[in-house]
């Protein structure tokens, strides 16, 4: 199988300092990934890379099998891969609005956001909060609206930085039993995180970050 | 007992409608809106790119400005008056003693304080909110777009105080307009002349404007940043 997205080399660092030095490290389509390692390992910072939000060193980058100048962050993987933070931010809009931010963003057609939202958010449990003032939303319900914002994009990889961190109980399942349904709709979810119940999903492969170097499981 | 019939003769002029005070007063309205509509786009545009962006001088940049808060109006006037007068670089313009000579100089003060403004506005954004725009795919118009709509209320301030600085000051308005009855006297120049004349009361009936117009300003930003620690206080 082609890999998805895949980097010869993949070196960050702080000043004199390495982070990480990964060598060959690939994502597959459709699989579901979960990145643990120590406080500090360079978990997020793995994602943010992945995501064009922070710089590092490249060499060889390879999307669906071509070659791809990494830097500036290239349009195929801008549209290809979303990033979702641990504590998603929302827009001061309406949560309808949110959702529907990237396509409109993209300029997609009014009436393909209409759908998209519609059905984002019966995906994600969040359809009873189309008249709540975004600001309100509980941590949870943010989580949830994060990624039918995510969701809409059909992105190639969904990038989760601790989605389920400092939810409990109802949230955190809810949260939880989103996951396998990206990836089976054919999305790369790497996911950055130390929650057992994320890590033990079935079909889940496990990279560990560890002295600046990734272990797979 | 001459303050208190210079205040009912000033309340005269207002209420009946005095042509010559309110050609005044219209004057100075106008050519400040004018010279914020030109200015706001420039400032919060850079503010926006200081904010946003590391480059060479970036540092240089903002202490220029900030500088330039403090700058006195007058010495404004003057280095506008020199680049405007007949035999300067822009005398071709014939801007001086004209309304766009005043505009020009409404711009340049407006700047700064937009500019600061904005500035410190973006700057205390949460910056997850320009990551998130980047990540779902925006350009960066629509990255722009999104944190100054998230911002608005620190932009409205900027504009609104800068509305308050270019409307109340005098110095440059008096060497580049030049007090021109009907042209170019603002209500701060006709103010400084009226006075100076001995005629108190079409002073004090300006005055009178704009205090009005200060409280209205400051009341809208009272009211603006009421608005902004109510949403911050709903997230």
């Amino acid at each position: 199988m082609t890999a998805l997205l895949s980097f010869g080399r993949l070196h960050k660092r702080h000043g004199t300092h390495t982070l990480f030095d990964l060598r060959d490290f690939t994502l597959e389509p459709g699989s579901a990934y979960v990145l643990t390692g120590v406080n500090g390992a360079g978990k997020s910072t793995l994602l943010r890379i992945l995501a064009g939000l922070v710089h590092a060193d490249v060499e060889d980058v390879r999307f669906d099998g071509a070659p791809l100048a990494f830097r500036p962050y290239p349009r195929a993987l801008r549209d290809a891969i979303v990033y979702v933070h641990q504590h998603p931010v929302m827009f001061s809009t309406s949560v309808p609005a949110n959702i529907a931010y990237g396509l409109t963003a993209r300029g997609a057609p009014r009436a393909l956001i209409r759908e998209r939202v519609e059905e984002a958010m019966a995906w994600a449990g969040v359809t009873h909060l189309t008249g709540s003032d975004p600001a309100t939303l509980s941590g949870g319900e943010k989580q949830r609206v994060a990624l039918a914002r995510a969701r809409v994009l059909r992105p190639r990889v969904l990038l989760l930085d601790e989605p389920t961190a400092n939810l409990d109980g109802e949230a955190r399942e809810q949260v939880i039993a989103l996951i396998p349904t990206l990836t089976g709709a054919g999305t790369t979810v790497v996911m950055a995180c130390h929650d057992r119940d994320l890590i033990n999903l079935p079909d889940v492969r496990r990279l560990k970050l560890r002295d600046g170097h990734i272990e797979y499981r | 007992m001459a303050l208190v019939d210079a205040v009912h003769d000033a309340f005269v002029l207002l209420l009946t409608g005095d042509p010559v005070l309110w050609r005044i007063i219209w004057i100075s309205v106008s050519t400040s809106m004018f010279g914020l509509i030109l200015a706001t786009p420039l400032a919060v545009g850079a503010g926006y790119v200081i904010a946003m962006h590391q480059f060479t001088g970036r540092r240089l940049v903002i202490w220029l400005a900030q500088a330039a808060l403090s700058l006195p109006t007058v010495l404004i006037g003057l280095l506008l008056y020199l680049l405007l007068s007949r035999h300067g670089p822009l005398g071709g313009l014939q801007w001086l003693f004209a309304q766009p000579g005043i505009v020009a100089g409404q711009v340049i003060i407006a700047l700064p304080v937009l500019l600061a403004f904005t500035l410190t506005a973006v700057q205390a954004a949460d910056p997850r909110l320009a990551e998130t725009a980047i990540a779902h795919g925006a350009s960066r118009w629509r990255v722009m777009t999104t944190l100054l709509y998230e911002v608005r209320f620190g932009v409205m301030a900027a504009v609104i105080s800068g509305f308050g600085r270019v409307i109340s000051e005098v110095g440059c308005a008096m060497m580049v307009g030049g007090n021109i009855a009907g042209e170019t006297r603002t209500i701060t120049t006709a103010i400084a002349l009226e006075t100076s004349k001995g005629d108190f009361a079409q002073g004090i009936a300006l005055g009178i404007v704009l205090v009005t117009i200060a409280l209205a300003m400051n009341g809208a930003l009272m009211l603006l940043q009421g608005d902004a620690h109510a949403a911050r206080g709903r997230s």
